[in-house]
Formats: structure tokens, sequence, C-alpha cells
């Protein structure tokens, strides 16, 4: 029962913090008012990017950079959203479909159809103190970044809740009116909760490429940028919840793949396809029961004009 | 995962022009007049399934013997270039080295495509066929239904089925005039794999498939047999990913199965393998004593120190064999299952060490002489273990 319940925990750690970085991109650019389904195209962004910058690169430089490459197409999004008004839900569509297509056929142009080659992983790490600690040992052998999306969380709810540039990012997603006439620069405020939101979201993206595997693969990160965005609305836009759920989500995604080793006769009993929906039938859940705009921020996905009454 | 469909449709929508692409340039450059420059050059087309080229795999495999052995040709940007000499015969495994006649190049051109979704089946075949492909291959029992559609719609074109035969509705083999289909007898290889595995193993041994359907669960009959056969007290823990296609899904089943003390895996997952073989390295990086065995090419290089052996399916023998028959005019339709009696299918060379290994070694041999020579028969279904087993 141990073993099990150790391998879950391990498995949980390893497939959470692409989740959870991009569930917390998605939720500090949305919680300033900018819709983010872009949060796919950024990952692959970021996978790419990290992966091919880590052939020449330190690894842990290269995730910078693959970053550094997300916030540039979220910049894109902030540019078209913000300055020219587009409608954000198309133009976050528009720049997944862009990421999908430019980079498989980079990928296919470069390297192979199906990945790059290997790079180096990002190194593992553990104390040595949890080792002869039943069920706390499944914390070691994972890489730094595990240990990061565990506080990061923290980090950006005290940043969110307890600053006052935090009170203006959220206050900027419900009125943004109200904060033009205090002398705040709304479009310059959001365009910087974008913009550090293609961060995180990339770092979800390059965790993928780096830590998960070596090597970016065709289809990363098939789909998990619209998982991120399921767990920032079943967290209702805060960034605990957001972790929460993202932690959530990969730990049944965790149990759904024990459970087929450990006790074969459960999913002879529950198809697996039923479990793969979960994490989106509880987001519709939620969205029903909360029904209407619920938490999601007032002013999201409404362009600012402040010659408008 | 609601959203993928659509991703991937408007994916697909947008690498149209990708998908149907010509891989190489067989028809762009001037055909270069191969080893055997008398007979006139045929195209043979082969239309890889959608785990795509670089799977270290199965499609490798297949490519290896259109394009390495039969056409005698690298790829290298995107272009075919002649091999330099002698890495044709360097390419060939030791069992193969030995086989009479030996394996040359043959006057083919090779055209490959490659498909993106299961739509693209149908057209790259048609496609093939439309530009006067002397043989069509399909590789993988997924273009079942592609293969027969086409081959009914052109009687005079000529086919290769790899790991299935043409299948009528309720599931009986048809035969077609004009299609060879070849199968393998995986179990037999994979009851090898198996056995190694319980000679190796500490207790616990584990088996990833990719979908969960009667192709790889032969793999799984036969492997678990194996284990059953030389370490009957062993447990053999399985699980599917549910794709051919996602390493990282590979990865998280394989490292699943070693943190349940799995210390030999066994994969039949397509691209998924690699990430199965992913865990194995990285768990073996953790200090653990983990080994994976491959599956249709010998995976050795993916790790060299974590791969035991590969249980590998000749595909490139069954491509090379229909491809030299076409050349030489002398092809024939009809079903044919290979087994390790016809080399179709067996181990690797195991170049890994670990104790025991001679001694292990020729029990595995013994059993495999026992299969080829009729005296023990494997269960290609889970059905068939039970009675297996029973047997003394």
């Amino acid at each position: 029962m141990l073993e099990l319940l150790e391998a879950l925990l391990a498995s949980t750690l390893d497939y959470a913090p692409a989740l959870v970085f991009a569930a917390l991109g998605a939720t500090l650019s949305e919680r300033a008012g900018v819709v983010s389904l872009h949060v796919e195209g950024l990952m692959r962004t970021g996978a790419f990017v990290a992966a091919v910058a880590a052939l020449s690169l330190p690894t842990p430089l290269a995730v910078c950079v693959g970053m550094a490459a997300a916030a540039a197409v979220a910049g894109v999004h902030a540019l078209l959203s913000l300055r020219l008004r587009a409608d954000q839900v198309i133009s976050g569509m528009a720049l997944n479909l862009v990421a999908l297509s430019l980079f498989s056929f980079l990928l296919e142009a470069r390297f192979s159809p199906t990945g790059t080659p290997p790079i180096a992983q990002l190194s593992r790490h553990g104390l040595p103190a949890l080792e002869g600690v039943p069920l706390l040992r499944a914390l070691n052998g994972h890489t730094a970044l595990t240990w990061l999306a565990l506080a990061l969380p923290f980090a950006l709810s005290f940043l969110l809740y307890r600053t006052a540039w935090g009170l203006r990012v959220r206050a900027v997603g419900e009125a943004p009116a109200a904060v033009a006439t205090l002398g705040v620069s709304v479009a310059g405020l959001r365009a910087a909760c974008v913009v550090g939101g293609g961060l995180l979201a990339g770092l979800g993206g390059a965790v993928l490429s780096t830590s998960t595997l070596d090597r970016f693969e065709q289809h990363m990160p098939a789909g998990l940028g619209f998982m991120a965005l399921a767990a920032m609305v079943f967290g209702r836009w805060s960034p605990l919840g957001a972790f929460g759920a993202a932690v959530f989500f990969a730990a049944g995604n965790a149990l759904r793949v024990g459970l087929a080793s450990s006790a074969p006769g459960v999913l002879a009993v529950v198809p697996q396809g039923v479990l793969m929906a979960l994490p989106y039938a509880l987001t519709l859940g939620v969205l029903a029961v909360q029904g209407g705009r619920g938490q999601a921020p007032a002013a999201l996905g409404q362009p600012y004009d402040p010659e408008h009454r | 995962m609601s959203f993928r469909p659509v991703l991937f449709a408007c994916a697909a929508a947008l690498a149209l022009s990708a998908c149907r692409s010509k891989e190489g340039a067989g028809a762009q450059g001037a055909p270069s007049p191969g080893p055997a420059a008398a007979a006139p050059s045929q195209k043979v087309g082969l239309v890889i399934d959608v785990g795509g080229r670089g799977d270290h795999s199965f499609n490798d495999s297949a490519l290896r013997g259109l394009e390495t052995w039969a056409a005698g040709k690298a790829l290298s940007a995107n272009r075919y270039t002649p091999l330099p000499p002698g890495a044709l015969e360097a390419s060939l495994p030791q069992e193969l080295r030995t086989l009479t006649p030996p394996i040359r190049a043959v006057a083919v051109e090779p055209v490959v495509l490659s498909s993106k979704a299961q739509e693209d089946y149908e057209p790259n075949l048609q496609l093939l066929v439309d530009q006067g492909a002397g043989l069509v291959i399909a590789t993988g029992f997924m273009l079942e239904n592609a293969t027969e559609t086409v081959a009914r719609r052109n009687p005079s074109a000529r086919f290769l089925l790899i790991d299935s035969t043409l299948l009528d509705p309720a599931g009986n083999p048809i035969g077609l005039p004009n299609v060879r289909s070849v199968v393998f007898r995986e179990e037999e290889g994979s009851f090898l794999a198996g056995a190694l595995a319980g000679l190796v193993t500490k207790g616990t041994v584990g088996f990833v498939g990719g979908m969960e359907i009667s192709l790889v669960k032969k793999f799984e009959a036969g492997f678990r047999a194996g284990v059953a056969t030389t370490n009957p007290a062993a447990r053999v823990l399985a699980a599917y990913t549910g794709n051919f296609d996602d390493v990282a899904a590979g990865k998280q089943v394989g490292a699943d199965l070693l943190a349940k003390g799995a210390d030999v895996l066994f994969h039949a997952a397509g691209s998924d393998g690699v990430g199965v073989i992913q865990a194995v390295k990285e768990a073996r990086a953790g200090g653990a004593q983990a080994w994976a065995i491959g599956v249709d090419s010998d995976q050795h290089h993916l790790a060299p120190d974590a791969v035991l052996t590969s249980m590998v399916k000749r595909v490139d023998l069954a491509v090379y064999e229909a491809a030299r028959d076409v050349a030489a005019g002398r092809f024939t339709a009809g079903d044919t299952a290979l087994g390790l009696a016809q080399k179709g299918v067996g181990l690797a060379e195991v170049r890994a060490e670990f104790p025991g290994k001679a001694e292990a070694l020729a029990k595995v041999e013994a059993l495999r002489q026992r299969i080829v020579s009729g005296g023990l028969t494997i269960p290609a279904t889970l059905e068939g273990l039970p009675s297996f087993k029973a047997q003394p």
C-alpha cells in the first residue's frame, strides 16, 4: 500500500510542475483581464526553444531562453489584444495554431519529424535524510523545477493579494477605468501581466522538454495547456486554487496510470476514457455550479478604451 | 481530452501540404544507377504509419529494409545518396549476414510518404499507385482497411501489407490476388524476451503496451509465458499507454512500474517505448538496477547501458524480400507468418553485462531451439496462458 502511495506521489510530482506553471501563467494574465487561450502555444514555444537552446547551451540557461521566447509570443498577444484591441479569444487561438505549425515545420526542417536529438536533462536532486523515510522519499529524485512549482504559487499569491502592485493587477481586471483614474497605465499593467504569464507558461513548456523528457517531442504539450486553463477555472482564478487544481489533475492522472498496473480489475469496470475526461468534466461542473461569470475577473476579455463610457 | 481533436483537426488542415509532400528526392533527382543497373529501376512506394520516421522501432525497421537494404541509399537533408561501400553490409545484424542469397541492393527506387493522421493512409497509397510504383508497401495493421480499398480499386498494382492480413468485417482473413501480407509470430520473440527477463530480474518484471489491442496483447502473452517458464515466482506487472506516439506517456507508465519494483521493462509501445527506456535510464542514474527490453528494432543505441536486448521483428527483412522479388519480377501474393524458425522475430544481440550472463543466454538459446523444432508452442493470447503454464 505504502509502495503504491509512494509511486503515486512520485508520479504526481513528475507530472504536475508543467501544469502548475502554465496554470499560474494563465491566472496572472487573466487576473489582469486578458484572456489567455494561448497558453498551449506558449508551452509549445517554451518546450521547443528550450530544447533547441540546450543543444548548445547549459540546460538551466536554455530553460531561460525558452521562457524568454514564450514571453515574446505573449508579447504578440499583448500587442494584438491591448494595443490593436483585437478579439482576445481569436488572437489566442491564432497563436496556438501558429505555434503548432511553426514548430512542427522547424522540427521537421531542422531535426526529425518526431523530435530533437537528446539534450542534457536538468539534474535531479534529493535530500539524503529523506531517503530512509517511507512515503516522503518520493520527494527525492526530482529537478529543481519541481520544488519551484511547489513554492511559486505561494509567492504569486503573496504578490497578488499582499502587495500594492497586486491590488492594481486585480483592479485592472475588475474595473480598469477606476485604475486609470488613479493615474496608472492600464495597458502597461496588463501588458506586464501578459508577458509575465508568458514567462511562466514558457517555463511550464520547458519543464516538459528539459525535465520530464530529454528532448522536444512532436506532440508537446499535447493539450496540457488547455488542461492548465481548466485548472485555472477550477481554481477560481486564484494562484493557490489553480495550484491545487493542477496538483489534483496530476494526481488523478497518476492514479489512472498507477491503477492500470496495480489494480487491473478497476479499469475493467471504469474505462480509462472516463478517467481521462475527468478534469474537463469537473471543470464543466464548476462552471455550471457557479453560473455565469462567477469568479472570473469582471473585465476579462474587454479591451480598455479610455474614451468609452 | 476534449480540446485535442479540435487542435489536431486544425493541425491536420494546416499541415495538409506537408503530409502529402514526398519525403525523399526519389522522383526529383535524376535516378542514379543502382548497383544492379542492368534492369530498369522500379519505384517501390512505402507509406509509414503516424508514428513517423525516427521512431527507432517499427517504422525505422521498414525504412531500413527499403532504403538501406533494397535500394542501397541513405537519406540525408531530404535527398537520397548512395551508401558508401560496405555500409550496407555493416548495417546487417549478425544473424542475417549468412543468408543465402545474401542481402544486396537491387534495382529499386524508394518513395516514402508519411501519414500525419489516419485519413492520410488511403490518399497516400493511391498517390503511390498513381506514380507508377511497382510495389506499394503499407507498414502497420492500421493501414489494413486502406490497403484493401486501394488494392481492390487498382487490381494491377501490387501491395505488401505488414503486420496484418486483409480481413473482412467479421474478422476473417481474405486474400486478394495482388496483395502479399506478412504477419509475425511476436509471441515467440516476446517469449524469449520474457525468458531472459525472468532470468535477470530480482522478482518483478514489467510490460508496457501501446494501444490495448490483440496485436499488442500477443507480445504480453508471449512475454508472460517466457517469464513463467524461467522464473515461475516472478511477478509480472502490465500497463498500457493507450497510444503509440506519446513519449511522455510512455515515460510516465514506465516510471510507475519501476516505482512498484519492476526491474526489467519490456515495451511494445512504438514511440512511447522511447519514454519507457528514458524512465529506465533515469532510474539507473538514480542508482537503481533496472533494464529495458526494446522492441521491433535493436534499440541498444538509445541507451547502451540500460537496454538489455530488443525483441526484433524483422520488418526490414519482409520489406526487403518483397522489394527484391518485385525487382526480379517474381512477386507473389499470399499470406505469410514469420516466426523464430523463419528469422522473422528474435532477440537482438545481448550487449549488456550482468551476472550469470553466459548461463542465462544458454538457457534462452535452448528454449529458442525447442520452439524452432516445434517442441514448444507459445500462446498468442492471454486466454491461452493458463493452459501453457499447466504444461510440464
